[in-house]
């Protein structure tokens, strides 16, 4: 029996059969403790599951989904077949392009209780507010020295405004700096409503400018991003929630002059003085044939390759001369 | 191959080494020739390996020197320097401290004869067990007569241009050859010592003669291990010990290790403290062994007073032949110091400084310089800083004098680097590319708990940054709540621009560690790390914190084989049962087995610990360093016989996180969801994993380790160290006083390693264990998880000390200043938190593999082991991979 994993079925089985809160409920993905590059000083990253965007280059690509998924790692494999046996489904084989047989797994995850090697994993944990504030909490301590605190990234934490407030909520109760990584694509006035109230720093994504582009790489109309965007930068320069856009740099796609030249112009527009470039990382290929995927932008030599050092500086240099500091 | 039991000995080591000095007159040829194939094979096979030299990278360890931080002056105690972190001094600006360092970093030691020489003549002449007429010696009198006849007789060097005068040995780099404790060790390599691959020392013909023919023949018995052996007939303590596998006792070589009362000296002299001597003698209450030890004290003192004076005359004398008139001006000077100090008592810096020189000199000539540490030099230092500081009104001569003072602690420093403990090969196995491990201690808390830090502080550090050496092994102390951020930062910058040093230690976990010994307070405050990093209450305390190392590991083997330790085939321990025939009914009862058999390798350790005690009262009293460690001119007992006012020995137990880990997977796996059977997991143990790979995949996967943030985990490590610290703590002392834990290794985690069979924590057989009590790389990918658990750890188990290494690499490109907050975030709440030690390596693995294929790039590349700093190109290949292995957080 293969299970439906719509935004509806989300809603009513995600929800650890919590009821006091409205909205849909989200899987977690993974929290990361210690990390140095998701916003000031030592940070811990919540990764939640589904994203309304569906990025060919995401890094991520485990977090499209809102739904619960199963990954197997070839390189934790030892190969002992204890989950062949275990599977009451049959879905799995070597034979398998992708050792698991999606179609026929139910994800009962009764293979990865069996897996001695944590090859097999469960994707997406259903966690309450109170569990993920205990599982970053721990980490107080070193949010206040080195001035850091929560992010709230993804997937696209804005899509489950209710549980990320409620969880911002309770967060903002321990005093914890939260930083919110989107791709933007919400309803300004809920989020204005129901989160923002919380939310110290917004990391902002304007990927690709034109809206075709856009609808071709990422799977949706860019208008309301950027109209999000433009109200967003107002608030900030009236005093509301400090904003930062950030581009990543996908080789051939969003790192063309044109592109970048359509940003930079939007934001100098805006009186945007302040942007980030984040450098294409390639070592995210191997992720998709994890879950099962075929990897969106195929293989190549751009895919697998660190970027020039030279074009980078091309790249920034178009920010730079509009009076942006990337 | 004594290592591995593949060869045996029984009876005297000293005749063995002599035995096989023989046999390599006979096979030298071969064995050099040996040494060298392997050399260059292996030499291939690197390169073979990393066939491009990484310039890249060698440059950016050098780079980090260039771009340095500054600071405002907030710290109560600085009072002279408008920017404490003293950014506007690089090396370049002291070509003589450069010119030190090249000689430190390309010259190879050289065995000196002089010590050995001399104590040997007067012993032939005076005799060892009864004097001249053939009455029994007085241990003390005839050490204190030897050693005066030494101090007098050996050469007054003022070497290179040093504006320091005396030297530790007759060469420009020397080996020190103690006769008495590990000098024979050398026997059998006399031959052959100038070639081997690690740290291979010159040794001239003449030198080679001499210690064959005439003073190791003279030793062969009169040594500690021998002594020992001879007394009670081989015992089996000492068996065990021999078999270098399960523990190793220090005092066959030393006991050094303690921080003598340089405050006393520099501010009496050996003039006063001879008085207070004299005066104690007067006092009419003397037994013999007080009128003898006092005496043996004032022979010591004088025979350092007839040093210093010896050392003014050669000033004088070079003075006279020096040409450059600059040289000329501060030979005389030195001449004029050296005829003030150490009689009399220190004025300025400078005197001060060259005081606490010979004095270093004089107590490595009375014992052996391992371990032996130099203490709060920032704390002692800062008045003669201050004095001299007071005196100068024009800034910019306050400028030239601070410059002055930083080029002064360099020199220093350099000196310190001026002798080498005597490693024979087996050494380097065990404490590869070690020096001696001349602690200096800096900044924390002041007697009184005020804030320590002051302007010394910042000089040591920036010679410590500048000059980026193994030794003097820098510590510094932070006291939470008390001590700056500007001090802290300043700590990581230094760690980062050096790579490895200095190692940070939180007073407020060392105070509470040491609090239940029943120490005064102030005393406690006034600590001191030692050799490594053990805490001894300055100036009066003998604390041997490097007593021993313990392979903890070998009492969990020994329980899963009931007694039998499976690598030396030692059927030793009690019959605790077999775990495959389920003997053990429950987690509980293999504990108590465990704790049944570690409790056999301590006592039997104890054992050979207080037999060798015996053998130092009799063989090397050290009267020079008892009148420099409070109790011991009182109470009228050499430091040995308990003069000490604080007593105590320490031990440094390895393998904590292997054991617990080990202890998880037993407890989890086969006790509490009994997925495997113990018969399983023994025979999987047995055949190092190779019979089942998915039971290899299970312990490694599913059991949460030490490190992990895993309360079960941290609950257990601390039962284990705490069952350790009651059980030591509970021994009776042969000097009174009481045994102290400590979890840390220098390097014997590689060693004892090797020496290990497989483990239930699915460590493979042979493979390092974790450097001090660091968890494993594979416990978290979350370094904080690593941070927290061990700041959860109780001090009160580990009073003596701990070494928690943590392995930061910096991402490409960040700002120094980025990398050194990151660093001392970590740092900061690790201390918050109650964290009581940690040293940060900051390199990457592909630095230390460039720098295994091409040394010469990383002549300094500092790294630290468990609790020492080494030059990672002169370490044994199986420590330089156990380096590359450790776990790396991005930062």
């Amino acid at each position: 029996m293969k299970m439906d994993y719509t935004e509806k079925a989300v809603t009513d089985t995600a929800g650890g059969g919590d009821t006091t809160l409205p909205g849909k409920r989200p899987l977690i993905l993974e929290i990361k403790g210690n990390s140095l590059d998701d916003g000031p000083g030592i940070r811990s990253v919540v990764f939640f599951k589904g994203c309304p965007l569906s990025c060919r280059w995401c890094h991520n690509p485990e977090s499209k989904s809102p739904g619960p998924g199963i990954s197997h790692d070839p390189a934790e494999c030892i190969d002992c077949g204890a989950c062949i046996t275990s599977c009451p489904e049959g879905a799995i084989s070597k034979k398998n392009r992708y050792f698991i047989n999606r179609e026929k797994c139910t994800l009962c995850y009764s293979c990865v209780e069996t897996c001695p090697s944590g090859a097999l994993s469960q994707v997406g944990t259903i966690m309450t507010v109170e569990e993920i504030a205990a599982a970053v909490g721990k980490d107080i301590p070193f949010y206040k020295t080195s001035e850091g605190g929560v992010t709230l990234s993804g997937g696209e934490p804005t899509m489950y405004m209710e549980f990320t407030a409620a969880l911002a909520r309770s967060l903002k109760a321990l005093e914890i700096h939260l930083l919110l990584e989107t791709c933007g694509l919400f309803v300004y006035e809920k989020y204005m409503d129901t989160l923002d109230p919380f939310i110290d720093m917004i990391y902002f994504d304007i990927k690709l400018f034109e809206p075709a582009e856009h609808k071709k790489h990422c799977g949706a109309d860019n208008t309301l991003i950027h109209e999000n965007f433009r109200k967003l930068y107002r608030n900030y320069q009236d005093g509301g929630t400090e904003i930062l856009p950030r581009t990543p740099l996908i080789p051939g796609i969003t790192d063309t002059e044109h592109n970048l030249t359509a940003i930079a112009e939007f934001l100098s527009s805006l009186g945007v003085t302040k942007s980030a470039l984040l450098e294409y990382n390639p070592l995210w290929g191997a992720k998709c044939e994890k879950i099962g995927e075929e990897n969106p932008l195929g293989s190549g030599k751009s895919r697998d390759a660190w970027m020039d050092r030279d074009h980078v500086a091309r790249c920034r240099r178009i920010f730079l001369d509009r009076g942006i500091e990337v | 191959m004594l290592l591995r039991s593949e060869l045996r000995v029984e009876g005297n080591m000293t005749a063995m080494l002599q035995f096989f000095f023989f046999l390599s007159l006979l096979l030298n040829k071969k064995q050099i020739k040996q040494m060298s194939k392997e050399r260059t094979t292996e030499t291939k096979e690197l390169l073979k390996k990393s066939p491009k030299e990484r310039k890249d990278l060698s440059a950016e360890v050098n780079s980090r020197k260039k771009k340095l931080m500054e600071a405002e002056r907030i710290d109560p105690g600085v009072k002279f320097l408008d920017d404490p972190y003293l950014a506007e001094y690089t090396i370049d600006d002291f070509p003589r401290l450069r010119k030190f360092l090249d000689i430190h970093l390309t010259k190879k030691p050289e065995v000196c004869p002089e010590l050995p020489s001399l104590v040997t003549r007067w012993h032939r002449e005076h005799g060892f067990e009864t004097d001249a007429e053939g009455n029994p010696w007085v241990p003390a009198l005839r050490k204190a007569g030897a050693y005066r006849y030494l101090m007098e007789h050996r050469k007054p060097l003022i070497t290179n241009d040093y504006i320091i005068a005396g030297s530790t040995t007759s060469r420009e780099i020397g080996c020190v050859v103690y006769p008495d404790g590990s000098g024979t060790f050398l026997w059998n390599e006399l031959l052959t010592i100038p070639h081997r691959t690690y740290n291979p020392f010159d040794i001239s013909p003449e030198t080679r003669d001499l210690l064959h023919y005439e003073v190791f023949p003279y030793w062969k018995h009169r040594n500690f291990r021998e002594w020992v052996r001879d007394k009670y007939n081989n015992p089996l303590s000492q068996q065990i010990d021999e078999r270098y596998a399960l523990y190793f006792n220090w005092k066959q070589a030393t006991i050094s290790h303690t921080i003598p009362d340089f405050p006393k000296m520099l501010s009496l002299g050996t003039s006063g403290i001879i008085e207070e001597i004299r005066n104690e003698l007067s006092r009419g209450n003397c037994d013999d062994e007080k009128q003898n030890t006092l005496e043996a004290m004032i022979l010591t003192l004088e025979g350092l007073t007839l040093y210093s004076r010896n050392l003014a005359n050669q000033a004088a004398l070079d003075a006279e032949n020096e040409s450059d008139p600059d040289r000329k001006k501060e030979l005389r000077k030195l001449a004029e110091i050296c005829s003030r100090v150490v009689e009399m008592p220190a004025r300025t810096l400078d005197e001060a400084v060259n005081a606490l020189w010979i004095t270093w000199v004089g107590i490595h000539m009375e014992s052996m310089n391992a371990g032996m540490s130099l203490g709060r030099l920032d704390q002692w230092l800062q008045p003669y800083f201050e004095a001299d500081m007071k005196k100068i009104s024009d800034p910019d001569e306050k400028r030239a004098y601070i410059k002055h003072a930083v080029e002064l602690i360099g020199h220093f420093y350099m000196k310190c680097t001026d002798h080498f403990p005597l490693t024979p090969d087996l050494a380097n196995f065990y404490f590869g590319g070690s020096s001696s491990d001349q602690a200096i201690t800096l900044g924390g808390v002041t007697p009184g708990g005020n804030d320590a830090v002051c302007d010394m502080t910042y000089i040591f550090l920036k010679v410590t940054e500048m000059l980026s050496i193994r030794d003097p092994n820098v510590n510094a102390r932070y006291m939470p709540g008390v001590n700056s951020d500007v001090y802290l930062k300043r700590l990581c910058e230094v760690n980062l621009i050096t790579a490895a040093t200095p190692s940070m230690h939180n007073d407020s976990a060392i105070i509470k560690a040491l609090a239940p010994m029943g120490y005064a307070i102030e005393d406690i405050r006034n600590w001191s790390a030692t050799g490594c990093v053990e805490p001894t209450l300055s100036c009066k305390h003998l604390g041997h914190t490097n007593m021993q190392m313990m392979n903890m590991v070998a009492a969990l083997e020994m329980t899963m084989n009931n007694g039998r330790h499976p690598l030396t085939g030692l059927d030793i321990g009690p019959r605790t049962g077999l775990p495959e025939e389920g003997d053990f009914g429950t987690f509980d009862e293999f504990f108590n087995a465990f704790t049944e058999q570690f409790k056999f390798l301590i006592d039997s350790s104890i054992d050979y610990n207080h037999k060798l005690g015996e053998a130092h009262q009799y063989i090397r009293p050290t009267p020079l360093l008892s009148s420099l460690i409070g109790g011991c001119i009182e109470k009228g007992r050499d430091v040995t016989m308990g003069g000490a006012q604080y007593n105590s020995s320490g031990t440094a137990i390895i393998g904590l996180a292997d054991v617990t880990d080990s202890l998880m997977a037993i407890r989890k796996l086969v006790y509490d969801e009994k997925k495997i059977s113990f018969a399983d997991l023994k025979r999987a143990v047995n055949t190092n994993f190779d019979s089942d790979p998915a039971l290899y995949a299970m312990v490694t996967r599913k059991v949460p380790l030490f490190g992990s943030g895993n309360d079960e985990a941290v609950g257990l490590a601390n039962r284990i160290a705490s069952w350790a610290h009651n059980y030591y703590g509970s021994l009776p002392h042969y000097r009174g006083g009481k045994y102290t834990t400590g979890f840390w290794s220098m390097s014997n985690h590689v060693a004892f390693g090797t020496l290990t069979g497989a483990l239930p924590s699915g460590r493979r057989a042979g493979k390092p264990f974790t450097p001090g009590l660091t968890p494993q790389p594979s416990a978290s990918k979350n370094l904080l998880d690593n941070i927290r658990d061990v700041a959860r750890l109780d001090p009160v188990n580990m009073n003596n000390n701990i070494a928690f290494n943590v392995k930061v690499i910096p991402a490409a490109g960040d700002p120094q200043k980025k990398i050194v907050e990151d660093m001392y975030s970590y740092a900061k709440t690790y201390f918050d938190l109650g964290g009581m030690q940690m040293q940060m390596n900051v390199v990457t693995s592909d630095i230390l593999r460039d720098a295994m294929a091409y040394p010469e790039n990383y002549r300094n590349l500092l790294v630290r082991i468990s609790g020492y700093n080494a030059y990672f190109v002169t370490l044994n290949r199986d420590m330089q991979r156990e380096l590359i292995e450790r776990a790396e957080y991005g930062m």
